[in-house]
């Protein structure tokens, strides 16, 4: 099965095609348009399910990477030439320009971290294609939606499933125009418009940074093939703390380029703006998929940034700054989209955190985690917007627990996911995150990693309860006008002195569009109507804005919150991590099926400076690294790389988890510390989130004047967009416009002013030829023929005679000519 | 002009004085060799070409033409008949041509004299030295 992985990219490319190219010509049907693109992704995910089958169980193949060009399904794609490879030459030897052919080929990989990448984005992809049949019925532009969703899933799979760098590059590149035609799907709303710029506009800095590490890696190694590379890269040595080496500045523009699409400080600030996308397309690119792609490269090159100490300090603390610093902005955010989106920006840091400390395999594991039960929740906010009627702001909702049960109850697997409740999915990853933050050898200051992630984790469970009591439990609000940002059309409309729903403005975010002065409709009255019979208010006045009785949506859109909803409950039982080895009777239980044994094999080890093999022991190098002494407990993970592992860093300061296990005298009992206040955490941030928003809901806005001025900064997202208008937009548009009035004064004055001057001298020149060059000539020309005229007029008789005489004359001459020398003989 | 002419007539009656002059006169005259009918196709030429030159009445000068014409006649039959003395296969070649150029001549008379009368309709003239349309 692993040789027809080729197809997995290439179906929902067909599908988009298709859909893209005739959906429109032959007026396709919704049922038709949603049937081709559902279909070619479950295709692809049964291809894919069946290929990582047999490419971890089937065969031996596992954990040697797997390319199609063994079977030949590959082709040259850039056949490049010799490159000069003198760069990052580490010792004397190899100071001479060395030269490798750099052949670069379109083969698919598959290996461990590619085939989990595979399964999240054609498996969740599939429940978010199937929700979106539901959530855009009845658009215009279904077809193209559907159209821009294949094409995202084409480029997302050879990102994840390229075998080089610059197949990577070319789903990364693809991955952002997709991103910016779907948070552009609403082109027509100014907001939608922006946003989809800013998106495409803010990546561009972090490509650029990719661009550079993908041109110092071909010069580096002279290869872009990811088996290539870091066959080579192996070798080279450890840049420690403050070491600027070749592989730092590489693995520094990769991180740039990880920043721009993995939205992370200072790059983060077009993630919360792409909801004005569609909200499928928010849950498939801007949660589950497109936006882990900058942890998907780190991982893939974890080589790379495991050889400069400083990059993965940088990384880790990175990852810690953005997850406090979205986490806090989450909070007092309104709009539900808005919430999920800071989340996920949070959720992101805290996986760099874990890519900082070295627990790359955990990074990917709460990769995964995330995109279900983050999916889940955005699917879910998606429901509660069309039930809603496509209201996004919290507070006119509550109690939507009655109205929308499916959706409710799913939404709740999520929402205890998140925060880290014990037996969900997002508590194993999370914690694991937590754990190596607090115990790792590879960076310093893990403890304050530790520290900010466990704020920003308290953080995270008190906003998502937040959104959990404002939208779901508490007063139904939604009978009421509200008001606030997010109803700007009423407000305009009340500001003129108008009937509330004769909207004057166009409506923000993911709602449909009121041509402005339209009205939409006697809203009231069907309240009325709705509260007796409990019917769908789809076809009234124009699915306003305001006051409707919520309704829960269509199975297409609830079936795929189950499926989700369950992922998000079991899924971190593939991860259990050595904490539990007293229940489960193994570090990693599940064998092959346990994420950190699976993906062991693309992690390197900087103790043995080879890439972990399947029967190493322990979980990378970070579990590799714990100290021996200070694990009274046989723990095998601990075994040989112990001390090498510090050794490799050096000594990274105080070790949060080491300091504990001293006084504890026990490793175990250290884990199950952190894994309790991990917990204590989230519990103290749901209880205090029920406090707010259920128990006292005036609490908030006390707590809000209290703390007046964090609220402001919260509120207003730390004015980040305010300050990059003023220091960058702001600046930008006066570099431009002196430029412009340099080019108007200074180079078009030059340019002018040689046109006027060589205008004089044309006349000049002209005045020169007309009366002296042709005056000359014209008089010579005239004194010719005056001369000659009279000459031949004079032979021109027109007697007949005249021509006759000549005739024979000629005829004479010619004879006399002909017979010369015969009459000359004659005449002798 | 006959002191012009001299030479030839003295080419055309020289054999005649080998034998008894009128007898030899006869006999030349009867069989006459090719010589004698290129002189005199020769003076019809000339005859031919100073009407051409010299006369001013058009019906003249066509008349004139013709003289020419019938000089090369003249010329062909001469060689058509020296031909078939010598027994030469293609010696009839001079007598078809012989009767070509009459035929090229009739056509050229019949166009000639129409050109003829449409300039007497418009110049009411038919001396060439009042014709100078060519001219122009």
């Amino acid at each position: 099965m692993q040789k027809y992985i080729w197809l997995v990219p290439l179906l929902p490319l067909i599908g988009a095609a298709i859909n893209g190219l005739l959906g429109r010509k032959l007026r396709f049907s919704e049922q038709l348009i949603g049937g081709i693109a559902v279909g070619s992704v479950a295709l692809s995910f049964l291809i894919s399910v069946a290929a990582v089958y047999s490419y971890g169980f089937g065969g031996h193949q596992w954990p040697t990477p797997y390319l199609t060009s063994q079977d030949g399904f590959s082709f040259d794609w850039i056949p490049g030439g010799a490159v000069s490879v003198n760069q990052g030459a580490h010792d004397a030897a190899t100071q001479a320009p060395r030269f490798a052919l750099l052949n670069i080929e379109w083969s698919y990989q598959l290996d461990p971290l590619s085939s989990i990448f595979m399964l999240i984005v054609t498996g969740v992809g599939l429940c978010i294609f199937l929700f979106a049949t539901g959530y855009m019925h009845g658009e215009a532009g279904f077809y193209r939606f559907f159209a821009y969703m294949g094409l995202f899933m084409f480029a997302m799979l050879v990102l994840v499933m390229g075998s080089n760098f610059l197949m990577m590059f070319v789903g990364w590149e693809g991955v952002g125009l997709c991103s910016y035609l779907l948070i552009g799907y609403y082109f027509d709303r100014q907001e939608a418009a922006n946003a989809s710029r800013k998106a495409f506009i803010t990546n561009r800095v972090g490509d650029f940074g990719f661009a550079l590490a993908i041109f110092g890696i071909i010069a580096t190694f002279g290869s872009a093939q990811y088996t290539d590379v870091f066959e080579q890269a192996k070798s080279f040595p450890i840049e420690l703390l403050g070491h600027w080496g070749i592989l730092s500045w590489i693995a520094l523009g990769l991180f740039i380029g990880a920043c721009g699409k993995s939205a992370q400080l200072p790059l983060h600030v077009w993630l919360p703006d792409a909801m004005a996308g569609p909200t499928p397309v928010s849950a498939l690119i801007h949660a589950a998929t497109m936006v882990t792609a900058g942890l998907y490269m780190v991982t893939r090159t974890n080589v790379i940034f495991q050889h400069s100490q400083t990059m993965l300090l940088v990384v880790a603390l990175v990852g810690a700054a953005t997850a406090i610093f979205a986490a806090t902005i989450g909070i007092t955010q309104n709009d539900i989209k808005k919430v999920l989106a800071y989340s996920t920006v949070s959720q992101l840091g805290f996986m760099f955190m874990a890519c900082g400390v070295g627990a790359f395999a955990i990074a990917i594991f709460h990769v995964m985690t995330h995109a279900f039960f983050k999916a889940l929740m955005f699917l879910g906010a998606g429901s509660v917007i069309h039930g809603m009627h496509h209201e996004q702001d919290m507070r006119r909702m509550g109690g939507l627990k009655k109205y929308m049960p499916y959706t409710y109850w799913t939404f709740m697997a999520g929402w205890l996911a998140i925060c880290g409740i014990i037996p969900f999915s997002g508590f194993w990853s999370k914690d694991e995150i937590l754990w190596n933050a607090a115990s790792t050898t590879q960076i310093p200051l893990g403890w304050l990693v530790w520290l900010i992630g466990t704020i920003a984790a308290t953080c995270t469970a008190f906003y998502m309860t937040r959104l959990m009591g404002m939208t779901f439990w508490g007063k139904e609000r939604f009978l009421e006008a509200a008001g606030g940002e997010a109803d700007e059309a009423h407000a305009a409309a009340y500001d003129k002195g108008l009937a509330p729903h004769d909207a004057t403005r166009g409506s923000a975010g993911d709602r449909p569009r009121h041509a402005v002065g339209e009205h939409v409709g006697p809203v009231h009255e069907d309240v009325a109507h709705h509260v007796t019979t409990h019917g769908h208010a789809k076809d009234d006045g124009g699915h306003a804005h305001g006051a409707h009785i919520p309704h829960e949506s269509p199975p297409s859109m609830w079936v795929p919150l189950v499926v989700l909803a369950i992922l998000a409950v079991i899924g971190g039982f593939v991860g259990i991590g050595p904490a539990f080895k007293p229940i489960t009777g193994t570090d990693h239980p599940g064998g092959r099926l346990n994420i950190t044994t699976w993906l062991k094999p693309i992690i390197w080890n900087p103790a043995t400076r080879e890439f972990n093999t399947p029967e190493d022991a322990g979980h990378g190098a970070a579990a590799a690294a714990e100290p021996e002494h200070a694990a009274p407990e046989p723990v095998a993970e601990a075994g040989a790389h112990g001390a090498t592992g510090t050794a490799v860093y050096g000594d990274t300061g105080f070790n949060l988890a080491h300091s504990v296990e001293a006084s504890t005298h026990s490793h175990l009992a250290t884990e199950w510390l952190f894994i309790v206040i991990s917990l204590v955490v989230a519990g103290v941030g749901i209880l205090l989130g029920f406090l707010f928003y259920v128990w006292r809901p005036a609490l908030p806005g006390i707590w809000a004047q209290r703390l007046r001025p964090l609220y402001r900064a919260s509120y207003n997202k730390y004015w980040v967009d305010e300050f990059y208008g003023w220091a960058i937009t702001r600046r930008t548009m006066d570099a431009a416009r002196a430029v412009y009035a340099f080019d108007a004064r200074v180079v078009d004055g030059i340019v002018n002013g040689l046109a006027t001057l060589s205008r004089m001298f044309s006349v000049i020149v002209g005045g020169i030829d007309k009366y002296f060059v042709d005056g000359l000539v014209n008089t010579i020309a005239a004194f010719i023929m005056r001369l000659m005229s009279p000459l031949f007029r004079a032979a021109q008789t027109g007697f007949a005679p005249n021509y006759a005489l000549v005739m024979v004359l000629g005829l004479m001459a010619a004879v006399a000519v002909f017979f010369a020398k015969d009459i000359l003989a004659a005449f002798k | 002009m006959l002191n012009f002419f001299s030479p030839a007539l003295l080419f055309l009656f020289q054999e005649a004085e080998s034998t008894s002059r009128a007898s030899q006169m006869l006999h030349a005259a009867a069989n006459p060799d090719l010589s004698k009918f290129l002189v005199i196709g020769a003076l019809l030429f000339i005859i031919g070409v100073a009407g051409v030159l010299t006369r001013r009445n058009i019906i003249v000068i066509f008349m004139s033409i013709e003289l020419i014409l019938n000089a090369a006649n003249l010329n062909f039959i001469a060689f058509s008949r020296y031909l078939q003395e010598t027994g030469n296969p293609n010696a009839l070649a001079g007598q078809i041509f012989t009767v070509f150029v009459i035929v090229v001549a009739a056509a050229e008379a019949a166009i000639g004299l129409g050109i003829v009368i449409a300039l007497y309709r418009n110049k009411e003239t038919i001396w060439v030295d009042e014709i100078d349309l060519l001219k122009w």
